[in-house]
Parts: structure tokens; C-alpha cells; sequence
């Protein structure tokens, strides 16, 4: 064959590869759009999940060992260092022992409702295995290996003993997908501890957690730690985020912005909580609520109660 | 004709790195980002044996990443056909102890595989089934600019391998 003939040959042959490729890819997508992808999808997860589960071992064991090796020299001196922090910490201790008797009392005395849903979750928490992370650089989603035969469902709260983690977002029989909360699509309404200013915490592409639409005026400090606030029934009141690690504030901003370095280290998670009997109530997807500077949409406002803390 | 072995072993080897992008690949995070493999992989094959087994190549990988990704299911494979494309005009000046053609694919393949998935998403987002939302200025800046930097790091560091395959190949 004649190689002007061959490659015409092969140019009409990839002009074709590219067109059915390229449909099935959008029928993939069409598929995903109307759930019927989901029967796929759940035999697939479940085929690969064990695999999965394994690499994940395996790297969270060349990780340690690798950390471990290069912790060795420094082990001593922070033996020597822990020492003398669990002798401070035993004295700590003691005057919290006095504290929580003294708020214990207090607790029964006047019945604060607030606190009462936090020791009630603690029952309705199940433990899961972090098996995956995303593959791709352009969100921030955790595979676990529960699904919905365990009862998890979309929306759902996912915690740490550190902190707010994120939310199911995508849900098959025997796994989830949970949308880190330092994911561009993530906010949740927050509360600062000690000012009481209330704002939205939201994820960024340079996986910094922002703490937007906190009101212009009132001051509040570094180091100050960001709990979610309840409102707009996303997360449960009183998780902790994270701390306020610097401010931005500009004197004609209607709102100051903070970044807050996170409670939870997004970067070893292996393993997280699920709260199960919280049902948020959520009208809007968490991306109609627009970081400040940009357009938001009047009817997102209007319907999103986290959208005007 | 003679392939080579790593035409044959592409798509398990694809597999194979989908499964280490959402495990072992996390670790290797550097301000944020991570290494593409998959991505890579799919230029490297794209480059040594054409645009053509490149674009299928692509799909399966896509198909792989998505399964891992919070993502479009399909937008990761349309994302790599652009990459495998893009990487195959590479496959004619692709020669043994060339460091520019390697390089350039990887960069503009992954300027292509960013351009395609974030396009995904905007239509996702216009035609009111939205799975993600990522803003595009601030995507270009903390995730395309240096991930496209460091996919050259690791295609550099990939080079002495390279050069060890056999020369492009016409299939």
C-alpha cells in the first residue's frame, strides 16, 4: 500500500475513533445525569474496593515507615520533651477534673439545650475506612467503605475526632464518595468561639479553607477556633473547622474574610466518622453560594439561608 | 510488525495507575497538587505509538479516573482524548535523546486535558446538572499551572526510560 493512501487510511481511521469515543463518553455523562449509570457503578466500586482497600494499606505502611526513618534522630529529644508535657498535663488535668464537675452542675442546672444534640450524635456515628482519595486534581472527594446497605446517605456530616471533614456526597451499596470541605463546591456556615461573628466557610482551589461574609466592624483575633454554626441545617452546631489563621479585611468590604487552618488533616485521613441521625435540610447545592467579590445570583440568596448569615 | 511490550501492556498498566492515582498518588502532593500518571501515561503512549491507539487508550484510562473522582463519569476520558490528541502530533518528531518533544507534549497535554474537563463542568453547571463547581481563574492559577509543571518534572525524570523504547512507531 502506498503511504499517502495508508495515511489518509489512518487519518479517517482516528477521525472515527474520536467521534464514537467521544459519544460514549457523552452518553456516560447522560447515563450518570439520569442515575441509571448507578447498578454500573455499584458492581464496579465493589470489584475495585478490595484492591483499593490493599494499595491504600500498603501506602499508608510505606508512609510510616518512610516518616518513621526519618523521625528516628529526633525520637530522644522528643522523648525527653513529652516527659516534661505529661507532667504539665497531669497537673491540667486535675483542674479540668474540677472544671467538668463544675459544668456538669451547671449542664443540669440550667438545661442547655445546645449541648445536649452533641452527646446525642455521639451514639449515631459509624466508624469508616478512608479507600480512596480523588484521582483527579480538580476537586476533593474521600472514597469510604460504607454505602448505602449501611445506611449512609447523600448529605450526611463526616467527622473526625479533630473536626468537620466534609459530606457524603455521592452514595452506592457499598461505598461513598464525601466531598472535602476544602473542596471549591464545600462551604458550611460557621461561628467564631469567641467573638460569636458568624460567616461561611468555604473550600478554595488552593486548598485553603475561607471563612467569607464575616461582618465589617466587630474584631476578632488569631488563633480564634471556627465551629460550624447550624444554620442553613447543613452540618450539626458546634464541629469543630479549624482556626483563624489571618485576616483580610479591607475598609470598604461590606464583609471580612479569614483563612482558617483547618482542624482535620485532610492529608492522612484513614479514618472518619458519619453522623447518621442528622438530616440536613439543604434546598440549593453548596456552589450557588459564591465566594465574595463575585456575582451571586438573587434567587440563590433568597432561597439559601447560608447565603446572608 | 514488532510493538514492543508496552503497547500490549498499556491498558492493564493504565488501570494499574488509575488505581495508585487515588491511593498511593495523594502522598505526592506538592502546594496542593498532584502528579497526573494516568496522564502521562497516556501522552508517553500517544507519542511512541500514535494518536490513533492513543485516543482509545485514553477513553479506558478516563473511564478508570472517573470511577475515583467526584467528578462527570466520562469527563476524565474526554479530557484524556484531547491529551492523547494533542500528544499524538508529537508522534512523527518523536526520536530517541529528544528532550522537547516529551516535554512539550506533556505540557500542552495537560493544558488540554485541564481546558476539556473544566469545559465539562461549565456545561454541566449551564445546562442545570451541576456535579462541581471550580472557578476557572483560580483553577488555571493554584491547579493547571503547577500540576503542568510538575507532569514535566516527571516526564523529565522519565526521560532516561523513554529513550530505552523503541523508536515511534506506525501501527
Amino acid at each position: 500500500m502506498r503511504s499517502t493512501e495508508r495515511r489518509a487510511r489512518n487519518f479517517s481511521d482516528l477521525g472515527v475513533r474520536i467521534v464514537l469515543l467521544t459519544l460514549a463518553a457523552i452518553l456516560l455523562m447522560t447515563l450518570q445525569i439520569s442515575g441509571n449509570l448507578r447498578p454500573a457503578q455499584n458492581l464496579i466500586t465493589q470489584l475495585v474496593a478490595p484492591a483499593q482497600l490493599s494499595a491504600t494499606g500498603i501506602t499508608s505502611s510505606v508512609t510510616r515507615f518512610f516518616a518513621f526513618l526519618g523521625r528516628i534522630r529526633t525520637l530522644e529529644q522528643e522523648y525527653v520533651a513529652l516527659e516534661a508535657r505529661a507532667k504539665q498535663l497531669e497537673a491540667e488535668i486535675e483542674t479540668l477534673r474540677e472544671v467538668e464537675k463544675e459544668n456538669e452542675q451547671l449542664r443540669a442546672l440550667l438545661n442547655f439545650a445546645q449541648t445536649r444534640p452533641r452527646l446525642e450524635l455521639r451514639g449515631a456515628q459509624i466508624v469508616a475506612r478512608v479507600i480512596g482519595e480523588e484521582s483527579t486534581n480538580f476537586s476533593d472527594t474521600i472514597l469510604i467503605d460504607l454505602g448505602a446497605v449501611h445506611g449512609i446517605r447523600v448529605g450526611m456530616p463526616v467527622v473526625t475526632d479533630q473536626g468537620l471533614v466534609g459530606r457524603i456526597s455521592e452514595v452506592t451499596e457499598n461505598n461513598a464518595k464525601v466531598l472535602l470541605l476544602t473542596d471549591p463546591s464545600s462551604s458550611a456556615s460557621a461561628l467564631l468561639a469567641e467573638s460569636r461573628l458568624n460567616g461561611i466557610v468555604r473550600g478554595s482551589t488552593g486548598n485553603k479553607l475561607i471563612m467569607d461574609f464575616i461582618p465589617q466592624g466587630p474584631t476578632f483575633n488569631l488563633g480564634e477556633t471556627v465551629l460550624s454554626s447550624g444554620l442553613g441545617g447543613k452540618f450539626p452546631k458546634g464541629l469543630t473547622i479549624g482556626v483563624i489563621e489571618s485576616i483580610e479585611s479591607q475598609p470598604n468590604a461590606v464583609f471580612q474574610t479569614a483563612i482558617v487552618r483547618s482542624a482535620v488533616d485532610f492529608g492522612s485521613l484513614e479514618l472518619v466518622m458519619v453522623i447518621t441521625n442528622f438530616e440536613p435540610s439543604e434546598v440549593l447545592p453548596e456552589f450557588l453560594l459564591q465566594p465574595a467579590g463575585e456575582e451571586t445570583t438573587p434567587e440563590a440568596q433568597e432561597i439559601s439561608p447560608e447565603a446572608t448569615p | 510488525m514488532n510493538r514492543g511490550a508496552l503497547y500490549y501492556l498499556m491498558i492493564p498498566l493504565l488501570l494499574f495507575l488509575c488505581l495508585l492515582q487515588s491511593t498511593a498518588v495523594a502522598r505526592l502532593k506538592i502546594a496542593g497538587v498532584k502528579p497526573d500518571l494516568v496522564l502521562l501515561m497516556v501522552v508517553i503512549g500517544a507519542l511512541v505509538y500514535g494518536a490513533r491507539p492513543g485516543v482509545l487508550w485514553a477513553f479506558v484510562a478516563g473511564i478508570g479516573m472517573d470511577l475515583f473522582s467526584g467528578g462527570p463519569f466520562g469527563a476524565s476520558s474526554l479530557a484524556l482524548i484531547a491529551s492523547a490528541l494533542v500528544a499524538g502530533l508529537g508522534h512523527r518528531p518523536f526520536s530517541r535523546f529528544n528532550i522537547f518533544v516529551p516535554l512539550a507534549a506533556i505540557a500542552l497535554g495537560t493544558l488540554a486535558y485541564a481546558g476539556v474537563y473544566l469545559t465539562v463542568l461549565a456545561i454541566f453547571e449551564v445546562i442545570g446538572a451541576p456535579v462541581l463547581w471550580v472557578p476557572i481563574g483560580d483553577a488555571i492559577r493554584d491547579i493547571v499551572l503547577p500540576v503542568t509543571l510538575y507532569n514535566m518534572a516527571i516526564m523529565l525524570l522519565l526521560l532516561p526510560i523513554l529513550n530505552r523504547l523503541p523508536e515511534s512507531q506506525d501501527l
